[in-house]
């Protein structure tokens, strides 16, 4: 008798008695479970990809008519969207720039200094990110109302720098705290000054953990719509607001147009990204 | 302010500890350069900006949003508190089934995360080897594309007499569904099913990573320890692996749980008015019938009962250092 | 350059790290602080890098007084436990670091120069993590030589090595010392390290230093229970002084406690002030003096026990076999766990556990200590 092995879970080892359906598919349940579940996550982008080629019969696009290639060689075709489209791209870069900076300095405080309130700052950099969008959203935007700030721009600005802070201190906070001590006192030690010290060891190394709280905070507030939703004017339509607005009236192809663009773009971005790395690493 | 002592060396050990090499207590790095007075207000000047952020975008509108939610009076002639507290009761009254399905609508798309979720997860954790940062750069994928875009290819994917509801349909799976009152006849679309099934598609990436990294984590020789000590595969799944990815499971199910408690989207996309959900109310009295105080103080109890489940639900967890 | 260490003294709190400590390292030697794990001897680096300031005292950098000053103006460079090497630049640029940061604009001949030295000429432009750990250590150790210290600190710089690494290190840290002739500081908990390469050894023991020589001097004579354990091993036998001069004015004579036997040393070689007729000592000799002689043939030719010897019997407990020598556990009346190290070159097959034996060595290899003294203190501290 071969020695005894307690049933691993390791798959592919046809060693170990006669393969019969049943085993493999206990074996590999959690696998097919797993791709059941990428499956349903990924659907909705390939049917918006798909339906980004359909010429739809009237102003919705959800029944598959006939193959067609116009939104894609006229995408701005359609009233405002564009202009949505770059109103969020603004937003996101001015929110992205401003909850980075600060965020970044508030995580450094959190991460590297113990003073009286730190619990309490801890506490309310949480709370934003344990509350419901609607909650925040109708807050600051009763905030708005009863001080009568003109709902626009700068009130959106304002409400999308607030939530992507949190963001930005968590991200940058972890990076700081795992960062080794001794790397800037090696620093010190070698005849980097303060301001040296800072920019030539410790900017560089946290900046992953700023970079991860920079792209979150691009996401988070290009794709925002619930609290962009309560703070915005009538004449500041984001694109997330086009959408919705236009899910009410008829979704141009369009849309589907720039959902697709970005989504593969993004893709051949990070993919593209992933294997020049790899590459780097295995010469 | 003389509490304030600079600290570079708590938390964690620093990334490259001693392999072998030993750590001297005495190495422990307190700083006590010069300049300390000046020093001592450095973290609350680095503080401030995003502090003041908070406390005036964030904390100050929540006690406007209080005082609003006490108020009478109409748009025309203006609110004044008046500490109406029957905005609470009528809000409660009106919109209770509202509540009921938030919570209820929430609960089930968490619970189908984690059922969802949890295998992907684990799939990508243990078994995927070389293709694991494949199969998470395709868990965040979706991102890429407009949430709400996403969410209407639902409508398509679900639309009356399309492929899904067919094949739902011939299996009798409808029948099933329309029994336990998820679904009505022959249709997906505009049917509590159809925005559970919204909601668990929106927030499963994030029940999926946050769960991915305390898999991640688990050492593996731990597992093999388990089957060394002659646990089977299910029991050091339930009495190993399980236990250890509890933090996951935590704040997977919170940052599902809260977001779909809140959320008006997908029940207006997906659903009809008979599947609308607190935020729904929220925003129609906000931004469509301008009565303010009925929506302050739906937020209000929205905001208070999340907050209660989420303490309770993280008592009972055993785990208070998620963030 | 000589660093001079005066009344130097550092406290976290309610913790005293570092008790005040007068301490001289001569210029161009090769000088190692020694201890466990929290005795201060790190803290002590580090205010010498001018990464802790201290509490009280000052530290003279030949005639120039540094300790007021930050770590990046003081001509003193370190070697960090575990190197801290920069993980966000490559070799060239690590070692290029202080070089830089003073303004040196041309960089590469001199990078060449020590990358030659710490022979890593092909791991340019290598990040520290594609680096084997020796490879990291030599960076760490070139990063720090490139800028001509005048003083260079080691702080467990082999900590993170294994065994044979180690080794090589300890000879290589040495050759290159020697080559480049300025004064090292080298923090360590591995004796063997310590003795291998340091011209001379402070031992240092809860915030003190405990002794300071050479490495023969501090293993030959122990001044306190904790360098006679922490380095080597030691066999302590309590015993009392009989009236000194009985054996001549070098010689002590002593009274085993417990046992009927009486020992001889050299009155130098012990470490008590002012013995005297009934003092209680600690009487050591390490385990490689003593020899061994079964009981039968004790007083026999040739293998008998020399008349000079100092003798002590027992009965062996334990005997194991290490390969360049055994090791033999002995009890003895003395009520103390002799441990004796045998050569193993020819071994009297008697020597089995249950055998009765008599321990032998000669009286100048014999040494005392302070009775007052934990005789365990730094027998686990490794």
């Amino acid at each position: 008798m071969s020695t005894t092995v307690h049933a691993s879970a390791r798959s592919g080892s046809g060693a170990r008695g006669p393969a019969s359906p049943v085993r493999w598919l206990r074996r590999n349940a959690v696998v097919l479970v797993g791709c059941a579940a990428l499956a349903y996550l990924l659907v909705p982008n390939l049917v918006v990809l798909l339906f980004s080629f359909n010429k739809p019969a009237g102003r919705f696009n959800y029944a598959w008519r006939t193959f067609s290639t116009d939104a894609w060689t006229d995408p701005c075709g359609v009233a405002d969207m564009c202009g949505s489209l770059g109103l969020s791209l603004q937003i996101a870069v001015l929110a992205t720039l401003i909850a980075t900076a600060f965020g970044t300095f508030a995580a450094f405080a959190l991460a590297r200094y113990r003073f009286r309130g730190k619990s309490t700052t801890n506490a309310l950099i949480f709370l934003p990110m344990a509350m419901p969008e609607v909650v925040m959203g109708a807050s600051l935007g009763t905030l708005f109302l009863n001080t009568r700030v003109q709902f626009g721009f700068v009130t959106i600005l304002i409400a999308h720098v607030m939530f992507c802070l949190s963001f930005v201190v968590v991200a940058v906070k972890a990076r700081v705290m795992s960062m080794d001590p001794r790397l800037e006192e090696a620093a010190r030690d070698l005849y980097a000054g303060p301001f040296q010290t800072f920019w030539r060891v410790t900017l560089p190394l946290a900046a992953p953990g700023i970079a991860a709280g920079a792209m979150l905070s691009f996401a988070l507030s290009f794709d925002d719509f619930i609290i962009t939703q309560f703070n915005a004017g009538p004449s500041t339509v984001t694109f997330p607001m086009f959408v919705w607005g236009a899910a009410q009236r008829g979704v141009p192809v369009q849309v589907n147009v720039i959902g697709s663009a970005m989504f593969v773009l993004a893709l051949a971005i990070v993919l593209g990204g992933q294997l020049a790395a790899n590459r780097r690493k295995k010469s | 302010m003389t509490a304030v002592a600079p600290l570079s060396s708590s938390g964690p050990a620093p990334s490259g500890a001693a392999p072998g090499g030993e750590q001297d207590p005495d190495a422990a790095v307190t700083d006590s350069g010069g300049g300390r007075a000046r020093r001592g207000l450095t973290p609350y000047w680095l503080l401030l900006p995003a502090g003041l952020w908070l406390a005036v975008f964030f904390v100050a509108p929540l006690f406007y949003q209080a005082s609003t939610s006490v108020q009478s009076g109409s748009l025309e002639e203006g609110f004044r508190v008046t500490w109406q507290f029957s905005n609470y009761t009528d809000a409660l009254g009106t919109y209770g089934t509202h509540f009921v399905r938030s919570f209820g609508y929430a609960a089930v798309a968490t619970a189908l995360c984690l059922l969802i979720g949890y295998p992907l997860a684990y799939m990508i954790a243990v078994r995927a080897g070389r293709w694991r940062n494949l199969l998470l750069v395709l868990v965040i994928a979706p991102f890429f594309t407009s949430f709400l875009i996403r969410t209407l290819a639902w409508k398509t994917i679900l639309s009356d007499g399309g492929p899904v509801v067919s094949v739902l349909s011939s299996l009798h799976i409808l029948d099933v569904t329309s029994w336990l009152g998820l679904t009505g006849g022959e249709r997906v679309l505009a049917t509590p099913l159809a925005v559970v099934c919204g909601l668990t598609y929106n927030f499963l990436p994030f029940m999926i990573l946050p769960l991915y990294s305390s898999l991640e984590r688990i050492d593996t020789s731990l597992l093999e320890a388990a089957r060394d000590l002659y646990a089977k595969p299910a029991t050091t799944f339930r009495k190993v692996t399980f236990p250890l990815s509890l933090p996951g499971v935590v704040a997977g199910t919170l940052l599902t749980f809260i977001p779909a408690s809140g959320d008006y989207i997908n029940a207006q996309l997906l659903g009809s008015p008979n599947e609308q959900m607190v935020g729904n109310a929220i925003q129609k009295q906000f931004l469509n019938v301008l009565d303010y105080p009925t929506a302050a103080a739906m937020s209000f109890i929205l905001m208070a009962l999340i907050l209660i489940m989420v303490s309770v639900y993280m008592r009972k967890a055993g785990t208070e250092e998620l963030v | 350059m000589t660093i001079t260490l005066s009344g130097i003294a550092k406290t976290f709190g309610d913790f005293t790290a570092v008790h005040p400590l007068d301490l001289t390292v001569p210029e161009g030697s090769f000088f190692a602080l020694l201890g466990a794990s929290g005795c201060g001897k790190t803290t002590t680096l580090r205010m010498i890098a001018g990464l802790e300031e201290p509490t009280s005292g000052s530290i003279l950098l030949g005639e120039d007084d540094i300790t007021r000053l930050p770590p990046h103006k003081r001509p003193v460079n370190t070697v960090f436990q575990n190197y801290a090497l920069f993980p966000h630049l490559d070799v060239t640029e690590n070692i290029a670091f202080g070089l830089r940061r003073r303004g040196v604009k041309s960089v590469s001949k001199q990078v060449a120069e020590m990358l030659d030295l710490v022979q890593l000429g092909d791991m340019a432009r290598r990040k520290p993590r594609q680096l084997s750990g020796g490879q990291q250590q030599r960076v760490a150790l070139a990063r720090a030589l490139i800028n001509r210290p005048q003083v260079l600190l080691l702080d467990e710089p082999l900590g993170a090595l294994d065994l044979k690494l180690r080794r090589q290190m300890q000879l290589e840290l040495k050759r290159i010392q020697t080559e480049v002739g300025i004064t090292f500081v080298h923090v360590t908990h591995d004796q063997e390290e310590a003795m291998t390469m340091a011209d001379s050894v402070a031992v240092m023991y809860g915030g003190r230093v405990e002794q300071l020589g050479p490495p023969a001097e501090l293993y030959e004579n122990p001044r306190s229970t904790f360098v006679a354990n922490f380095l080597g091993t030691s066999n302590l036998i309590e015993a009392e002084v009989l009236s000194p001069g009985t054996a001549g004015p070098e010689q002590l004579r002593v009274q085993v406690v417990g046992a009927d036997a009486t020992l001889r040393l050299p009155a130098a070689r012990c470490a008590v002030d002012g013995v005297g007729a009934g003092t209680k000592v600690l009487v050591g000799v390490r385990p490689e003096k003593i020899s061994l002689a079964h009981t039968d043939d004790a007083d026999s030719v040739p293998r008998g026990v020399p008349e000079d010897h100092n003798r002590l019997t027992g009965r062996i407990t334990d005997a194991s076999y290490l390969g360049v020598s055994w090791q033999y556990v002995v009890e003895s009346p003395a009520g103390t766990q002799l441990t004796v190290y045998e050569q193993n070159v020819s071994r009297d097959s008697r020597l089995t556990p249950g055998a009765h034996v008599v321990l032998h060595w000669q009286p100048a290899h014999t040494f005392a200590l302070d009775a007052a003294q934990d005789a365990a203190a730094g027998e686990e501290a490794v």
